[in-house]
């Protein structure tokens, strides 16, 4: 177990190197670059710029020096929200993103595994039918056309939620259920599939011929062999919904990280852009790490090496 | 009950996920505002001399002010800093006579020292101010703020010395002053070395950053320094007494009031600048302003806080207590806000409702486009054939119906234009161009030997993606087909990489726009002179320069505006750029909301609203009657 962590650590630092690497480069092939304006810059001044922020060296130079930087745990300052560090960014769009994101979770795994279950014991049935279209149409719609529907029903109609903003528990149930929707529908499919497929099990005829009831069969001996499928469909998940999301939190205008990620790089803003791309790589790598501890934890036949 | 290791493993992760969600969303309920609207992007800083959108100009103008102001109706300057001033009669030298009640957030008073010291940080080239230019009509403040490039021998110069690494970032360096024997290129490095004669002896100069200062040697016979530069003294700005201010000009300025009223010149607290350094400075908790308002908090891309300012000389005539800036960067979330009463103005509607809600019958009494001075335009790349042509920029200009450009693609009444100068500045005469005539841009085509467009290069539109800039271009893509024959293709890219495509000339045409950061034509026409930083056309007109050059040293406004205009004239008949449409503001405001005014620049200072909610005849906004 230890060994496992272990070298999963020190994959997980190859990793961040090659994707810093990447995006380092990619970043500054793109044309165009954070000073550029509309009003154009006085060559000495933007000079003095360039020297500011490094960017009159060598591209090696450059690298060097910010690859230093992020050992040092230094992201540098933000070059368009100059008011700010990266970091402080990160403090304080993070929580919030977080906070939806977990929220969102939760609707979607409670909502989608009773779906999932259901589906699957009344197989065949009406309900399983319409549980399952559901869930393709929640695959199916993009987030912002459930935001749309959403804000124009619960808003507008049926003034419910208010339509946009952040700050209390009513403002967060209409980015939150949007967020998770999609999620849900998909765990509720896989949860189905994984269902159906332990229900047909040996251990499980076994414990129904032993006389136990049918609510514990299935909550107990079936359900914790069906949810294998859906943690490792979560791990990845979690890291894209707890980063946040750019749609979501552009239309309810929630002050997390998910617009900050598309605008960073749109704006050339370099430090900004580097900081937030480690960032979802970490936690990328920590939630798929994390969800390969759990199956030793849920499934007894699972070693880790 | 033994307790089952896994469980408890579930239900603790359950209770972490609702403690986050609690400690995320409690204790951060927030007493309403008295004013809300939507500030669009989150903004870039606070700090006056460093911003130039239109986002950071409402919340600047909001805890700053300078010597000036501008009347929120009529954009007039009036006193604020200054409580009056004398022009002396060749109108280069204005003598400010600061108002003693003017104070500092912290309490001390506002001087004339503290302009002084923001002039001086404004235009230090390592301020790095990108708008420093509004002031060059200063005397001698463009060669201040050109640094090491704006001195010749013989000048009296400033070195700036270099301090340790760790010293704060915002302070300088100990100066010396001295007279410019001669600058001196090192070979191979590009670098320059200065000879200052200082106290009677010339020393040698080499100009480096604090970093390479402190760890190494200079040469020997050689100084560090951080920079060379004109002697401050020289620029046109003194210090009579803490509440005097003299301010002497480069050449007649007819709006030079106007620009110590805009917020790039407005002065900042040299203890708070130097104490904390930057950014660090700009922190609500460390943030010492001057203005109407000060900054409770700041939360990024959710909303800044204002609330009055106690210390403000103005302040009861300041109504609104607490005000909140919401940084809502879509257009839709802002109207969503509006329509459910959460904010009480927005900027803009998103276009595709604009046109819906000005249909609404009876007519809405939160809506009332207004012309403002802004154009939309196209430029033409003459360094590249054929739109060096004139007689092709001048049939593609004929070609073009803007009319059908402004009824079926814009939705707010914009008005189709044939000149670069809006109307509404007064005194002035817009020049326009040739109206539409499809059969003499056929014929002018046919003549630069393109009959029935045969011939004529797949040349491509450039704009930034966006749908309104996207649905103009096809427009005019077809117009072009339909009336010249010629192919024309279609190219967007997003902002960085357009704007960078622009300034290194790798267009055909391309869209552009410009919004007046003044009420006179020079804000729009001066920016095509010869190695124009704006004009990325490659045109020029020695006698377009010279009218200009007149323009900025002429005394009387009637005559400086006969040459502005006489410029414009030849700028209308070379058509470097096509003139498309005049912007019109798209406020949406609440009835309740006073002291709200349409406006030329579509400026809305804080200071001057207040909320009356018995009010129930139309608001000032609603009482300038839009154009037909």
């Amino acid at each position: 177990m230890i060994a496992f962590c272990f070298r999963r650590l020190l994959w997980m630092a190859l990793t961040l190197w090659i994707v810093f690497t990447i995006s380092f480069f990619l970043m500054r092939a793109v044309p165009g670059g954070p000073f550029d304006s509309e009003r154009a810059l006085e060559p000495e001044i933007e000079k003095l710029l360039m020297k500011r922020y490094n960017l009159d060296k060598g591209l090696g130079e450059q690298y060097r020096i910010e690859l230093g930087n992020y050992l040092s745990g230094d992201f540098g300052h933000s070059f368009k929200l100059t008011d700010y560090t990266v970091n402080e960014v990160i403090a304080e769009g993070l929580p919030v993103s977080m906070a939806l994101g977990l929220f969102a979770l939760l609707l979607a795994v409670s909502f989608g595994l009773l779906a999932g279950i259901v589906s699957a014991v009344f197989r065949g049935s009406w309900g399983d039918f319409s549980l399952m279209l559901i869930a393709t149409i929640g695959i199916a719609l993009p987030n912002f056309v459930i935001a749309g529907i959403c804000i124009v029903l619960f808003a507008f109609l049926i003034p419910l939620f208010p339509p946009a903003g952040w700050g209390s528990i009513n403002q967060l149930v209409l980015p939150a259920f949007c967020l998770g929707a999609p999620y849900a529908a998909y765990v509720a499919r896989i949860a189905r599939t994984s269902m159906l497929d332990v229900l047909s099990q040996d251990h499980i005829r076994t414990a129904r011929a032993k006389g136990v009831s049918p609510l514990r069969v299935v909550l107990v001996h079936a359900l914790r062999g069906a949810l294998l499928p859906v943690v490792s469909f979560l791990g990845p998940a979690v890291a894209g919904i707890l980063t946040g999301s750019l749609v979501v939190e552009q239309v309810f205008a929630i002050p997390g990280l998910g617009s900050h990620f598309v605008q960073a790089a749109t704006q050339r803003d370099y430090t900004l852009a580097m900081g937030l791309v480690m960032l979802y790589t970490v936690l990328l790598y920590t939630m798929n790490w994390l969800v390969d501890m759990s199956y030793a934890v849920l499934d007894p036949r699972v070693r880790l090496e | 009950m033994p307790v089952n290791p896994r469980t408890l493993i579930g239900w603790s992760m359950l209770g972490v996920l609702l403690a986050s969600i609690a400690w995320a969303t409690l204790g951060t309920s927030l007493p309403p505002a008295d004013f809300t609207f939507i500030n669009g992007t989150e903004i870039k800083s606070v700090d006056p001399a460093i911003v130039n959108g239109s986002p950071e100009q409402r919340i600047v103008t909001a805890i700053f002010e300078g010597l000036t102001r501008w009347h929120p109706e009529t954009l007039e300057p009036i006193p604020a800093l200054a409580e009056s001033w004398e022009i002396s009669e060749d109108q280069l030298t204005y003598t400010f006579h600061m108002r003693e009640a003017a104070r500092w957030s912290d309490g001390s008073p506002v001087t004339a020292h503290d302009i002084l010291y923001s002039m001086r940080r404004f235009l230090g080239p390592r301020t790095v101010a990108e708008y420093a230019y509004q002031a060059w009509y200063l005397k001698n403040a463009r060669r201040y703020s050109l640094g090491g490039r704006g001195i010749a021998p013989g000048d009296k110069v400033e070195v700036e010395l270099n301090l340790p690494v760790d010293a704060i970032n915002t302070l300088r360096g100990e100066l010396l002053h001295g007279k410019l024997v001669s600058i001196e290129e090192i070979a191979d490095t590009g670098e320059r070395e200065f000879v200052v004669e200082v106290d009677g002896s010339e020393q040698r100069f080499r100009p480096t950053d604090d970093q390479d200062a402190a760890s190494n040697d200079p040469p020997t016979g050689i100084g560090w320094c951080r920079q060379v530069l004109l002697d401050f003294r020289e620029v046109g700005i003194e210090v009579i007494d803490p509440l005097t201010l003299r301010m002497t000009l480069e050449a007649p300025t007819p709006f030079f009031l106007k620009l110590t009223g805009y917020y790039p010149l407005f002065p900042v607290n040299q203890k708070c600048v130097e104490t904390y350094g930057s950014p660090l400075w700009t922190k609500p908790e460390n943030l010492v302003t001057n203005g109407p308002f000060g900054i409770e908090f700041r939360r990024i891309r959710d909303r800044i806080r204002l609330v009055r300012s106690e210390t403000y000389w103005n302040r009861d005539e300041v109504k609104l207590g607490v005000v909140d800036a919401l940084a809502v960067d879509s257009y839709t979330t802002g109207l969503n806000l509006f329509l459910t009463g959460m904010a009480d103005w927005i900027v803009t509607p998103p276009p595709a409702a604009l046109r819906i809600l000005l249909k609404e019958d009876p007519p809405r009494n939160d809506l009332n486009p207004t012309p403002f001075l802004g154009v939309y335009y196209y430029m033409l790349n003459t360094n590249r054939k054929p739109l060096d042509d004139l007689r092709v920029r001048k049939a593609l200009s004929l070609a073009l119906d803007r009319e059908e450009i402004t009824t079926k693609i814009m939705s707010a009444g914009e008005t189709p234009c044939l000149s670069l100068v809006p109307p509404g500045i007064e005194g002035y005469e817009t020049q326009e161009s040739f109206e539409e005539n499809p059969a003499e841009a056929r014929r002018l085509l046919a003549e630069a030997g393109f009959p029935e467009g045969k011939g004529f290069p797949r040349l491509d539109i450039l704009y930034n993606t966006s749908e309104a800039h996207q649905a103009i271009a096809e427009l005019i893509r077809k117009q072009w087909q339909r009336e010249l024959g010629i192919s024309i293709k279609t190219r967007n890219e997003e902002w960085a990489s357009y704007l960078s495509s622009q300034r290194q000339m790798q267009y055909n045409v391309s869209r552009r726009a410009w919004i007046g950061d003044y009420t006179d034509p020079n804000t729009f026409l001066d920016m095509f002179v010869t190695e124009g930083e704006q004009n990325n056309t490659g045109w020029s007109s020695e006698e377009y320069d010279r009218l200009i050059r007149e323009a900025g040293h002429e005394f009387d406004p009637d005559k400086r505006f006969r040459l502005l205009e006489k410029a414009e004239r030849i700028l209308m008949d070379e058509l470097p750029i096509l003139p498309i449409y005049f912007y019109v503001s798209k406020n949406m405001v609440k009835p309740y909301v006073r002291g709200f005014y349409n406006n030329i620049q579509d400026v809305h200072p804080l200071w001057a609203i207040w909320i009356d909610r018995e009010n129930d005849g139309p608001n000032e906004f609603m009482k300038v009657k839009a154009r037909p």
